[in-house]
C-alpha cells in the first residue's frame, strides 16, 4: 500500500479532473493545467500522476468512445472517488488551519487595522 | 478526410510501442495522436511533430516503460537450466557426432589458439612506452643513380645531432648506436656485454627506467656506462653499484653512473648496457661525423604535443638537401614512422633487433581462419543432417508456446557447450605444439615465447564462444524456422533436403582445403629435396667446413692434417653456394663491356678438395699464385674468348688489379636456386681465409667429430668448435622452403583430420538414415558393390569438384611463395599435382565404406522389422 499522502501536483491534478466533471481524460487534464494552472506538464508526467492517484484510490477511469483524430484509439475518462474527494478536503482544511495560524501582518504586511 | 490527418513520425511512434506497457498503450498513443492533430491544425505540421517526438521521449519513464521480461524473468533461470540439460543430454546421447564435433573443433581451436597468442605477443611489443602517440624513429631511404632505392631502419648519428642543434620542433633526440661490445674480467672467466651507445634523451625518448642514477644527469660525460640490473648481477653480484668503474678486455674503462631496469621482453630495443655516445664523438668516429653513415644506427625522436609531421617532414627533407651534396655515389632521404610501426614491422633493412614482418602475421592470421571456418563447417554439418532428429523437440516446445528467440537460444547454448568442451582439449593440444610452431620460423622463434597470460586466457574463453556462436548460427536459423504442424504430422512431411545444398557445399569447401594443402606440402617437399640434392657441380658430400673464428689458418690446417679421418684440407675466405657473396667487374683488354663476376679467395689445394674440374690450365701452387687467377668458362664466354685454351695467359682487371688466367674450371652454383650459374673467378693469396673444408672419410663420425674438436682445442681454447657438413649448410640455405613446407603439412595435417572427421560424420548420418533403404535394396538383389557405388557417388562428385578448385590455387600459390625466386626448381608432373587430391580421396572413399559396408552388411530382417 502506498501511502495516502496527497502531493502538491497530484492535489493539482484531482481539482481538474473535477473542475472538467464528465469531460477528464489525457488530452482535456493536460490542457486545462496548462490554462488554468499555467504548468506545462508532459503527457508522461501526467501518466505517471495518473498512475499514482489510481493506485491509492482517489480516482476511477472506464473507457470512453474513440474518435478518427486519435488514431481510433478510445479515451480513458477520469473520475475522483469519495476517497479522493475526502483526500482534498483533507489537504484543503490542514492548508486553512495554517493560513488561520498565522497573523494577519505577516501575510499583508503594510495592511494596518 | 484522410488528407486532414497527418500521421505522427512513424519511427518515434514504433519507439513508443516498443517500450510502453501494452495496457497503457492504447490510452497514451490516443492521446499523443489527438493532441498532435491539435497541434497540427493550430501550428502545422514541423510543430506538432516535434512537440509528438518530445512527448514520446518524455514518456521514458518507469510508470510508462514496460518491465524488462517482466512476464519471462521468473522462469528465465529454470528454462537455461533445461536448456543446459537438453544440450548435455543431447551431447551424451550421439556420443560419436558429439566427439566428432568436439575433436575436429578441437583440433582446430588450438590453432586459433597459437593464433590468438601470437598475435598478442606481437602487438604487445613496444607497447610500455608512454608517449608513443608522439615517438617517432627517423628512417632512411637511400637512392642509388640507377634509381634503385633500399629502404633502411637506421639512420645516420650525424641526423640526430644536426636535429637536436639546429632544427626546432623535436622535445627529444636520442640517436642510438649499437657496437657497446667487448668483454669483462670476473675473476677467470669473461663475461661478454653487447651494449648501445646513446645520449642523455634517451630516458626522455623511451620509458625505460633507472633504479638508481639521475636520469637527467647521466650518459652527459664520455666513459660513461649504465648497466642493467642483470649485467650488474653477471659482474659485480650485485646492483649498488654506481660509481665503480668496469674495464673490457681491450682496456678501455667505463664509469657507472646508473643501473636500468632490463628492457621488458616486449621492446624490440634490446641492451646490456648503455654506453654514452660522447665517448665516441670524442673520438670523431665516422659513425657519429658522417651523414653517410647510416648502417647500424638509429634516432629516435619524441615529438612535442600537437606537433605537425609535415613541418617534421619538411625539417628532414630540408636536412637532406644540406648534407647530399656530400655524398658521392647515392642520396638519401629521411623519412618518420611511428613506435608502432616498428614491430610488426614493413622488412626494411638493418632493423636493431629481429623483427617479425607484417606479411607473416597477416598470413598467420589467414592460415587460422581457414582452418577454423573448416571446423566450424563440420559442426553445421553435421547439426543440419541430423536437425531431423531434433525436430520432434522443436515441434513440442513452439506448440508449448517456446519462441523463435528461445529456440535459438537454446540451440546456440548447446554450440557454445561443444565449443567450450572443445577450448579445454585445444588448449592441451596447443601445449603440445606449441614448441613445434615456435620452431617452425626463424622471425618466431626470435621474437615470441607464446607464454599465455591471464588476458590471453580471457581471449581464449571469448574465442570459445564466439566459435560457439558461429558455428551453431546456421543449424540454429534452420532449426528454428521449422513449421510445428508439419513437425508433428510425421517427420514425413518435412522436406528432408533441408540445407542439403548448403552442406555439400561446404564439404566440397572443406575437402578443397584439404587437397590444397596436401598437393602443396607434396610439390614444397620435392622442391626442397630437389634444392638439397642439387648438382651444384663441386662435391659437397662429406665435406665438413669448419669456421676458423680469426685463428691462423696455418696452425688450425696443421692440426687438422694429423688426424687419419681427414683426407683433404682446404680453406677459402666464403663459403660457396650458402648465401654469402662478393662480386667486382672484370676488364679485359679494350672491351668496354665488363663482366661482373662473382669472387672468393681460395688456397692452392681448394679445387683438387672440393672437386672443381679443371678445363685448360692449372690451378694455383703452393706459395707462388700473386696475381694468378683461375676462372670459369661462363667468364671466357663472356669476355667473348674463343676457347678456355686460348683465356690461359690472358690478362684481366680485376679490383682495379691486374691478374693473369692460369686456368679455366667448369662453371658451377655458386649462389643457391634462385640464382642463374653467373662467371666467377678464384683468387688465392688475396684476401683472408674465414673456412676451412675438411674431406672426411670416416666410419664412426662421432669420434672423428671428438678427435677434431681436439685438435681445434690445441689451438683455441676460448672458442668452442664450430663446423657444420655441406648438407646441414644447405639446409639452413633452403630453410625458408622447410619452414613453408612444415607449415604446410601441418595445415593440411588438421584440414585433413577435420574434413575427415566430417565425412565419417556424414557417412555414418547417410547409412543411418537409408538403413530401410538399403535393406529393401538388398532384399530385391542389390548387391554390396551396388550399394557402395549408391552411397558414395554424390560424394565423388563432390570430390572431384573440389580436387579441380584445389589444384590450380595449390599450383599458383607455389608459383607465388615456394618457387618465387627460384631459378631451378623441380618439373611437375602427374604425381606432383594428383597424388595429395588422390590420397585424401581414398581416404575419403575409405572412410565412407566403412560406414557403409556397416549397413549393407546387416541382416535386411533386422532392419525392416521394426516399423
Amino acid at each position: 500500500m502506498k501511502g495516502s499522502h496527497l502531493g502538491e501536483f497530484q492535489e493539482v491534478v484531482l481539482l481538474v479532473i473535477l473542475s472538467l466533471d464528465d469531460n477528464a481524460y489525457g488530452v482535456t487534464i493536460k490542457q486545462e493545467i496548462a490554462e488554468k494552472v499555467n504548468r506545462s506538464i508532459s503527457r508522461g508526467a501526467l501518466h505517471t500522476a495518473l498512475t499514482r492517484l489510481e493506485e491509492k484510490g482517489f480516482i476511477t477511469s472506464e473507457q470512453g468512445e474513440s474518435h478518427p483524430d486519435r488514431g481510433g484509439r478510445k479515451k480513458r475518462y477520469y473520475t475522483v472517488t469519495n476517497k479522493g474527494v475526502a483526500a482534498l478536503h483533507d489537504a484543503k482544511s490542514i492548508r486553512d488551519q495554517l493560513w488561520n495560524q498565522i497573523p494577519r501582518l505577516k501575510l499583508y504586511p503594510g495592511y494596518d487595522k | 478526410m484522410t488528407n486532414d490527418r497527418p500521421s505522427p513520425p512513424p519511427l518515434y511512434e514504433r519507439l513508443f510501442e516498443w517500450f510502453c506497457k501494452e495496457n497503457a498503450f492504447d490510452e497514451l498513443q490516443g492521446d499523443l495522436e489527438e493532441e498532435f492533430q491539435q497541434n497540427y491544425r493550430k501550428h502545422g505540421i514541423k510543430t506538432a511533430n516535434k512537440l509528438y517526438k518530445r512527448e514520446v521521449i518524455r514518456m521514458m519513464r518507469p510508470s510508462v516503460i514496460k518491465k524488462l521480461k517482466s512476464n519471462r524473468q521468473s522462469n528465465f533461470s529454470s528454462m537455461f537450466r533445461n536448456y543446459t540439460i537438453v544440450a548435455f543430454r543431447s551431447i551424451a546421447r550421439n556420443r560419436l557426432f558429439s566427439s566428432i564435433n568436439i575433436f575436429g573443433l578441437a583440433i582446430s581451436m588450438a590453432v586459433g589458439l597459437l593464433a590468438i597468442s601470437f598475435l598478442s605477443e606481437v602487438y604487445s611489443y613496444d607497447k610500455f612506452h608512454e608517449n608513443r602517440d608522439r615517438l617517432y624513429r627517423i628512417v632512411t631511404d637511400l637512392h642509388r643513380q640507377n634509381g634503385a632505392i633500399a629502404n633502411y631502419a637506421t639512420a645516420s648519428i650525424y641526423t640526430g645531432t644536426r636535429l637536436a642543434t639546429d632544427f626546432t620542433g623535436f622535445e627529444a633526440v636520442a640517436p642510438i648506436t649499437k657496437g657497446l661490445r667487448g668483454n669483462i674480467a670476473v675473476g677467470e672467466s669473461s663475461i661478454p656485454i653487447n651494449g648501445i651507445y646513446t645520449n642523455n634523451d634517451f630516458f626522455k625518448v623511451f620509458s625505460f627506467e633507472l633504479l638508481s642514477g639521475d636520469p637527467s644527469k647521466v650518459l652527459l660525460e664520455p666513459n660513461e656506462v649504465i648497466l642493467t640490473e642483470t649485467t650488474a648481477r653477471k659482474i659485480f653480484n650485485r646492483i649498488d653499484v654506481v660509481g665503480e668503474v668496469i674495464r673490457f678486455e681491450n682496456g678501455t674503462q667505463y664509469k657507472i653512473t646508473g643501473i636500468a631496469k632490463d628492457p621488458p621482453n616486449y621492446s624490440h630495443l634490446k641492451f646490456e648496457a648503455i654506453g654514452s655516445l660522447i665517448t665516441l664523438q670524442e673520438k670523431n668516429r665516422s659513425v657519429t661525423t658522417d651523414f653517410g653513415v647510416i648502417w647500424s644506427s638509429y634516432v629516435y625522436v619524441l615529438l612535442p604535443e600537437g606537433y605537425s609531421l609535415d613541418q617534421v617532414q619538411q625539417n628532414l627533407d630540408r636536412l637532406a638537401e644540406e648534407e647530399n651534396p656530400k655524398l658521392v655515389y647515392w642520396t638519401l632521404s629521411m623519412g618518420l614512422q611511428n613506435i608502432d610501426d616498428i614491430f610488426p614491422g614493413d622488412g626494411r633493412y638493418n632493423q636493431f633487433s629481429v623483427v617479425m614482418p607484417k606479411e607473416k602475421v597477416t598470413s598467420v592470421v589467414i592460415l587460422a581462419l581457414i582452418v577454423l571456418f573448416s571446423a566450424c563447417f563440420n559442426y553445421t554439418n553435421l547439426s543440419l543432417a541430423r536437425s531431423l532428429k531434433r525436430a520432434k523437440e522443436v515441434g513440442v516446445r513452439k506448440v508449448v508456446g517456446a519462441r523463435k528467440g528461445n529456440l535459438f537460444f537454446q540451440f546456440i547454448l548447446e554450440a557454445i557447450m561443444v565449443s567450450l568442451v572443445s577450448v579445454v582439449i585445444s588448449f592441451l593440444l596447443f601445449n603440445v605444439v606449441k614448441s613445434e610452431f615456435l620452431s617452425l620460423d626463424l622471425y618466431i622463434e626470435r621474437t615470441l615465447t607464446l607464454d599465455v597470460s591471464t588476458q590471453v586466457y580471457f581471449y581464449f574463453i571469448i574465442f570459445a564462444i564466439a566459435i560457439g556462436f558461429l558455428a551453431g548460427l546456421f543449424p540454429s536459423l534452420i532449426m528454428t524456422r521449422f513449421k510445428p504442424v508439419n513437425i508433428l504430422k510425421g517427420a514425413s512431411s518435412i522436406k528432408t533436403g533441408n540445407g542439403v545444398g548448403i552442406r555439400k557445399v561446404l564439404v566440397a569447401i572443406q575437402f578443397a582445403l584439404s587437397m590444397g594443402f596436401a598437393t602443396l606440402v607434396v610439390m614444397a617437399y620435392k622442391q626442397y629435396n630437389y634444392a638439397l640434392n642439387f648438382d651444384l657441380g663441386f662435391e659437397t658430400e662429406n665435406i665438413l667446413n669448419v669456421d676458423l673464428q680469426f685463428n691462423d689458418v696455418d696452425l688450425v690446417k696443421n692440426q687438422f692434417s694429423r688426424i687419419p679421418e681427414v683426407t683433404g684440407i682446404s680453406s677459402s675466405s666464403i663459403l660457396a653456394s650458402t648465401g654469402s657473396s662478393q662480386s667486382n667487374w672484370v676488364k679485359y683488354k679494350d672491351r668496354l663491356d665488363s663482366v661482373n663476376s662473382y669472387t672468393f679467395d681460395v688456397d692452392y689445394s681448394y679445387f683438387k678438395n672440393m672437386g672443381h674440374e679443371l678445363v685448360a690450365g692449372t690451378g694455383f701452387d703452393e706459395g707462388n699464385d700473386q696475381g694468378k687467377i683461375v676462372v670459369t668458362e661462363l667468364l671466357v664466354k663472356e669476355l667473348g674468348i674463343n676457347s678456355p685454351f686460348e683465356a690461359i695467359g690472358e690478362t684481366i682487371s680485376y679490383f682495379q688489379k691486374n691478374w693473369t688466367i692460369i686456368g679455366v674450371v667448369k662453371d658451377f652454383h655458386y649462389g643457391t636456386i634462385n640464382d642463374e650459374i653467373s662467371p666467377f673467378v678464384f683468387t688465392s693469396g688475396r684476401q683472408d681465409h674465414y673456412n676451412i673444408n675438411l674431406k672426411i672419410s670416416s666410419t664412426n663420425i662421432v669420434e672423428t667429430m671428438r678427435s677434431l674438436d681436439e685438435a681445434w682445442r690445441q689451438v683455441d681454447q676460448a672458442n668452442a668448435f664450430q663446423a657444420k657438413f655441406y648438407d646441414e649448410w644447405f639446409e639452413l640455405t633452403y630453410q625458408e622452403i622447410s619452414a613453408s613446407m612444415k607449415i604446410f603439412s601441418f595445415l593440411a595435417g588438421i584440414a585433413i583430420c577435420i574434413s575427415i572427421l566430417g565425412l565419417l560424420g556424414m557417412a555414418v548420418y547417410t547409412a543411418e538414415s537409408r538403413v530401410k533403404e538399403l535393406a529393401i535394396r538388398k532384399v530385391l538383389g542389390a548387391t554390396l558393390s551396388n550399394l557402395l557405388v549408391l552411397l558414395s557417388r554424390n560424394f565423388i562428385v563432390i570430390f572431384i569438384i573440389s580436387a579441380l578448385v584445389a589444384i590450380p590455387a595449390a599450383y599458383y600459390l607455389y608459383q607465388e611463395t615456394i618457387v618465387a625466386d627460384a631459378i631451378y626448381s623441380i618439373e611437375l608432373g602427374f604425381w606432383e599435382f594428383g597424388s595429395g587430391a588422390l590420397l585424401i580421396i581414398i581416404i575419403a572413399l575409405l572412410t565412407i565404406s566403412s560406414q557403409t559396408m556397416k549397413a549393407a552388411r546387416s541382416n535386411p530382417a533386422e532392419s525392416l522389422r521394426n516399423e
